[in-house]
């Protein structure tokens, strides 16, 4: 080996040790944010990045519109007979929406939830730029009253909890991040288990640490237990999908199919305070 | 191109990746830009160049997202010096040539992400791993290459009249 090879052989190691322990060092539980992450910097992008969203969206509507079009001639044959049928439906449907309205009142299940909680509203303006994680950014920040920890949800089910908070942003990671972990429950049998994030992209989670002796059934649904979590207690999280055993032999785990769709987020809701829930303080997970 | 330049393009790139390119993601995988300009790149230029500019990058990348800094770094360098070893022994001036060269590179640059996020106990199941985050990436970020690859090339050709 030439003393010129070994030199750059000897920088290279270097580099990648230093740069490994630097990625050791980073892990967001035990840092600051970083000079391009710092709440000036992430304020100063905040309206590109809404801009850029707002296009993306626009974008995508006048791409998708002409595909939309695509064979509409055969579609509207289609949809005629479909009409028929659905205004059959429809009498039944206004039938249940007037069960489901005096159910609603009984319940006086929006009372109960502004008893429970207090929210704010926060729209999605940023994702992480990469395949692996699951993080948004949203445009709420530490002037909005926001702090690490806080839970995020929308109407169908939970999303995740802000991690990083800067003067008027956000950062949420959703529960499909692999780093994600939220103590749970399955609704019906009260069983425990955590669940924690596939994969960024997958748009999945999975529930492990489900006793062997459960049973198990897809569609059940799950909810967040409340304990040893910075989460409240009863949040929906999903329904279980296809079911297996831990390679351990000693627990189960499956697929969850969140109840909130992740991957289309666009507004969500911050509880900022439980009221009369059972929220733990902040550091578990 | 000048390297500040050029880094200002890939936060460009980087930007884009957190907002616009959310609308055409596949499966929920969406196109990795700044992996697919680290590999042009590295391509067109050799070894040192794609390194280089690979750990340029993904080291924005990190900075950018504020954690694991470092993670994007090592893999894009990775992705990066592949591509010019590649581009050492291919046809440079072929766009088909150059799109399996940036799945092989892309390829090889995701598992080495995917290592370093088990070195950092970020668990991801393989079959997660491979069947719904590095192939489709791959796949999806080497289908755009006939998009940007004559760019590139031309790019570097006006600077490096050599290749």
């Amino acid at each position: 080996m030439s003393w010129v090879t070994a030199k750059r052989l000897f920088f290279l190691i270097v580099l990648v040790a230093v740069t490994l322990s630097v990625m050791r060092l980073t892990v967001p539980e035990t840092t600051r944010l970083t000079l391009l992450e710092s709440s000036r910097f992430r304020d100063v992008l905040a309206p590109v990045q809404t801009g850029l969203t707002w296009l993306g969206r626009q974008s995508h509507f006048i791409v998708s519109f002409p595909a939309a079009m695509f064979r509409a001639a055969e579609r509207n044959q289609t949809l005629e007979q479909e009409v028929t049928r659905l205004e059959s439906q429809l009498t039944q449907l206004n039938e249940y929406i007037m069960e489901n309205q005096r159910l609603a009142a009984l319940l006086n299940y929006k009372q109960v939830m502004v008893r429970d909680y207090s929210f704010l509203t926060a729209s999605v303006i940023a994702r992480d730029p990469g395949n692996w994680f699951a993080t948004v950014t949203l445009n709420r920040g530490n002037q909005d009253g926001i702090r690490e920890n806080m839970t995020v949800l929308t109407p169908e089910g939970l999303v995740g909890r802000v991690v990083s908070v800067s003067a008027a942003n956000c950062e949420v990671l959703l529960i499909t991040d692999p780093r994600s972990g939220v103590g749970s429950l399955i609704q019906e049998t009260r069983t425990p288990g955590i669940v924690e994030g596939a994969a960024g992209s997958s748009g999945m989670a999975r529930m492990i640490h489900i006793p062997k002796n459960a049973l198990l059934e897809e569609g059940q649904a799950v909810v967040t237990s409340g304990l040893g979590s910075v989460f409240p207690k009863g949040i929906p999280v999903g329904v279980l999908g296809s079911i297996r055993n831990e390679p351990t032999g000693l627990f189960q785990s499956a697929e969850i199919h969140p109840y909130a769709n992740l991957n289309e987020l666009e507004e969500v809701l911050i509880v900022t305070t439980v009221i009369n829930g059972a929220q733990s303080p902040p550091g578990g997970g | 191109m000048p390297f500040p330049i050029l880094l200002l393009f890939l936060a460009g790139a980087l930007i884009l990746q957190s907002t616009v390119l959310e609308f055409v993601t596949v499966m929920g995988v969406k196109p990795d830009l700044v992996m697919l300009v680290v590999i042009l790149n590295g391509f067109l230029l050799g070894t040192r160049q794609g390194a280089f500019l690979g750990y340029a990058a993904g080291m924005v990348e990190d900075l950018f997202t504020g954690s694991y800094i470092g993670l994007n770094a090592l893999s894009k360098m990775a992705a990066g010096y592949l591509a010019g070893a590649a581009g050492r022994r291919l046809y440079r001036e072929n766009t088909l040539v150059a799109t399996g060269v940036t799945f092989f590179s892309a390829f090889i640059g995701y598992i080495i992400n995917y290592i370093l996020l088990l070195f950092l106990h970020i668990e991801v199941l393989p079959f997660y791993a491979f069947l719904r985050v590095i192939l489709p990436a791959a796949v999806y970020t080497c289908l755009l290459t006939p998009l940007f690859f004559s760019r590139i090339f031309r790019l570097v050709q006006f600077r490096d009249r050599d290749i």
